[in-house]
């Protein structure tokens, strides 16, 4: 596959797979997903990976430099695309829980891992709840609006969060996207 | 009281103060406990590359805090506010019992 002019979820699937190939699991998380679940309709350029286990970021570099990126501060830049590729350190977790169930999109031999559509709205609230991040509100309705959401899902996590009156006054928003 | 779990004293004394004082930058840590500057970013770089703590810009300063998104906050500050019932009261008071509360303009401290 070609790096140049190639778009976010298929560098996201190249990456994922060329990794889980040489033994390294990762789940694509962050607004990567959202730019997957909205059809572009929200533009990120930010790949964030979580890996499964602790991994020495010299054999992450080292992997990846063999599909021509380079080491730049935190993150892999690739000259021939915008989209930037960082490692986040374990565990997957969103607020305080661990995720147990990871979203496949698949193609043709390749697989990518990634949050799950409830997941993926439940990590951009957890920006909006723990820093008042509205753009990362506007996100999650997006993808509320496009996917199949577990509410019910959301409203649990939510409490257990210790963010009930804030979803309350949220909910309704996420609810008329859907 | 954290050293052999952290490896580091200064590394417990970082995330002390960042749990009492809410957000501080590597130099006013450094200058509290007359650390290096160099020691404490980078101390402070990598708990944020674990997860544990955030930052932010706020004009031309890096501020950072302990995560409210890391899994294991809530015991985290636990093992930290025990921590504190270990350290003698001058030192407690003297790096972690801030005034946070608001003061206004021209009101004598």
């Amino acid at each position: 596959m070609k790096i140049k002019g190639i778009s976010l979820k298929d560098l996201a699937i190249l990456i994922c797979d060329y990794l889980a190939k040489n033994d390294i699991e990762t789940v694509l998380t962050g607004g990567a997903c959202v730019s997957i679940y909205t059809s572009d309709k929200y533009v990120s350029y930010d790949l964030d990976f979580v890996l499964l286990s602790y991994i020495s970021r010299k054999k992450i570099k080292s992997l990846l430099e063999r599909l021509g990126f380079q080491e730049k501060g935190r993150h892999l830049k690739h000259e021939d695309t915008p989209f930037l590729v960082e490692f986040l350190a374990p565990p997957l977790s969103i607020g305080e829980e661990p995720i147990n169930e990871i979203n496949e999109i698949r193609k043709g031999n390749m697989v990518l891992r990634l949050l799950s559509p409830t997941d993926c709205v439940k990590d951009r609230l957890a920006a909006f709840y723990h820093w008042n991040d509205r753009q990362s509100l506007e996100q999650a309705i997006m993808v509320c609006g496009d996917n199949d959401i577990d509410l019910e899902e959301v409203k649990r996590w939510s409490i257990h969060e210790g963010m009930e009156i804030k979803y309350d006054g949220i909910k309704r928003k996420l609810q008329r996207e859907k | 009281m954290l050293e052999p779990l952290l490896e580091s004293e200064k590394k417990e004394k970082i995330l002390l103060y960042l749990y009492t004082n809410g957000e501080a930058y590597p130099r006013e840590i450094a200058k509290a406990f007359r650390f290096y500057i160099n020691t404490v970013q980078n101390q402070m770089l990598n708990l944020e590359i674990g997860g544990v703590l955030y930052s932010r810009l706020k004009g031309k300063v890096r501020l950072f805090g302990i995560n409210p998104r890391y899994p294991f906050k809530k015991e985290l500050e636990a093992l930290l506010e025990k921590t504190l019932k270990f350290i003698p009261d001058e030192e407690k008071e003297k790096f972690y019992t801030p005034r946070l509360r608001p003061r206004r303009t021209g009101k004598p401290l």
